[in-house]
């Protein structure tokens, strides 16, 4: 196994806080909510185990015997398929084998096309990165069947991607500038107004 | 690809400055050295990007020294030491992508631009030439003259979605990333990312020629899909600069990851918020 403090990319001195925040933004980082759906959720999924191990053995070498708690349940997202019509569907997105997956929807009969039909062929965009198409699909699975948790929750992924929200960068429009409020106009009368002091203290 | 992969400057630490700056030159070295002292004249933000991600999984920067710089013999400059072929294939995409964007160019501009591009042609076709045999860099170029081929052809295909249009770019890149993973994780996550940018890269040219395209009848993928609304390409382009930035976290970044750091979270960003201001500022102007 890696060196658990460079998993954590913190040095051995490190203070015990210093390992936890480390850990927590990772943590967050490789988040299975930032995968929901991604090709790459297992390889996520995997540094998260990385970094849990990681983190367990820096708190047990230090003699503090604290787990993270954490247990990995990414698996839940295709936990009720087997009842489905679309069961091989279902494996080979799950697999990353997509063409397959499109063939045999593709050949599914106009009158089987269902909201899973639906939500399925956005799953086979979302994966191949074709976002506009996916989120088409993903809309009339939900409009189809409103109620179904699996199509609602793919679609407030998509829209929680759509915002970018990391960085700080949600600000409103314009806010890339710092001092952008100052025109030209502010800079004249700063200098009168100056203009006026010195020539008062003269 | 155009310059949008740029710093935040104002966010970034001195001393990270500095390397972006030592690699910027460094590329531009490189460039004369490869190729041609015409050549330095191509360097781009992309391109040193691409310089610095590579060295940056590479592991092959190896300090810097300080030369005299060529555009300004009295000044000596930084340039970043690289023990790998980080800076060739970074100056090779830039002489074969240069050189296909100028045949795109030619394809479909103006006249005046259309002229310039003929008589630069034959230079950046030898220059090409000299990357593609001496320097063996063959499958890039496949690469990129098969994404303009597909370009091509989408373009003039009746079913063109904004996916579609955009999927040549975001193919190209993910194929230029995919080569340096040395597993088969890593080329999957290569392969995400360099998808993702490239599609964002794509998108956000798009979204910043939208009106000028509008105004000359050119082919614009917004426009083709009748979605010209600024608060839904913003979303488009947010979506893919997320999807890369959840790969680009996947990837093992040590060397350079404060300066990367700041492109996505504020860079990139940055000038997306440009992109899309400007685009408000036209429609409520007309």
């Amino acid at each position: 196994m890696n060196n658990p403090y460079q998993v954590l990319g913190v040095s051995e001195n490190a203070t015990d806080e210093e390992i936890k925040s480390a850990y927590r933004a990772l943590a967050k980082k490789y988040h299975p909510d930032n995968y929901t759906n991604s090709p790459l959720a297992d390889v996520a999924e995997q540094k998260m185990k990385e970094i849990n191990e990681a983190y367990d053995t820096i708190n047990q070498m230090r003699q503090k015997g604290k787990g993270t708690g954490s247990a990995s349940n990414t698996n839940s997202y295709y936990g009720n398929a087997s009842g489905s019509q679309f069961y091989n569907v279902r494996i080979y997105i799950q697999r990353n084998m997509i063409n397959q997956a499109e063939q045999i929807l593709d050949t599914t009969p106009q009158s089987n096309r269902t909201a899973e039909w639906h939500f399925l062929k956005g799953m086979c965009a979302y994966k191949k990165g074709f976002n506009e198409q996916a989120m088409n699909y993903f809309t009339t699975a939900c409009n189809m069947d409103p109620n179904n948790s699996e199509y609602r929750s793919a679609l407030n992924n998509m829209n929680v991607q759509r915002n970018y929200n990391y960085g700080g960068y949600n600000q409103p429009y314009g806010n890339d500038m710092s001092g952008s409020n100052c025109t030209c106009c502010d800079v004249c009368t700063a200098m009168m107004c100056a203009d006026c002091l010195c020539s008062c203290c003269r | 690809m155009f310059g949008y992969l740029q710093i935040q400057k104002s966010e970034l630490k001195v001393c990270e400055y500095d390397s972006y700056k030592a690699i910027y030159c460094g590329l531009c070295k490189q460039l004369g050295k490869d190729y041609s002292f015409l050549t330095r004249f191509i360097l781009s933000y992309d391109c040193t990007f691409y310089a610095m991600l590579l060295m940056s999984v590479s592991r092959s920067c190896k300090g810097f020294v300080s030369k005299r710089c060529i555009c300004n013999p009295l000044k000596k400059c930084n340039f970043a030491l690289c023990n790998s072929d980080s800076y060739n294939k970074a100056a090779a995409f830039s002489v074969i992508s240069a050189y296909y964007k100028l045949k795109d160019n030619i394809a479909d501009s103006r006249l005046l631009k259309k002229l310039f591009s003929y008589i630069s042609l034959p230079f950046f076709s030898h220059w090409r030439k000299k990357a593609v045999k001496k320097r063996g860099y063959i499958e890039l170029d496949n690469i990129v003259s098969d994404m303009l081929s597909m370009q091509f052809e989408d373009e003039a295909s009746d079913v063109s979605t904004i996916d579609t249009s955009a999927h040549p770019t975001a193919l190209m890149l993910a194929k230029i990333f995919e080569r340096e993973a040395e597993t088969e994780i890593d080329r999957r996550v290569y392969y995400e990312f360099g998808y993702h940018i490239g599609r964002w890269i794509y998108l956000i040219d798009a979204a910043d020629d939208l009106n000028k395209d509008i105004k000359n009848k050119n082919y614009n993928p917004f426009v083709r899909a009748n979605k010209t609304d600024c608060n839904y390409i913003q979303s488009v382009l947010s979506q893919s600069l997320a999807r890369a930035y959840d790969a680009y976290n996947l990837m093992n970044i040590i060397d350079f990851k404060g300066i990367l750091d700041n492109m996505f979270l504020l860079g990139f960003p940055a000038i997306q918020n440009k992109v899309i201001s400007k685009l408000k500022t036209e429609v409520e102007n007309e």
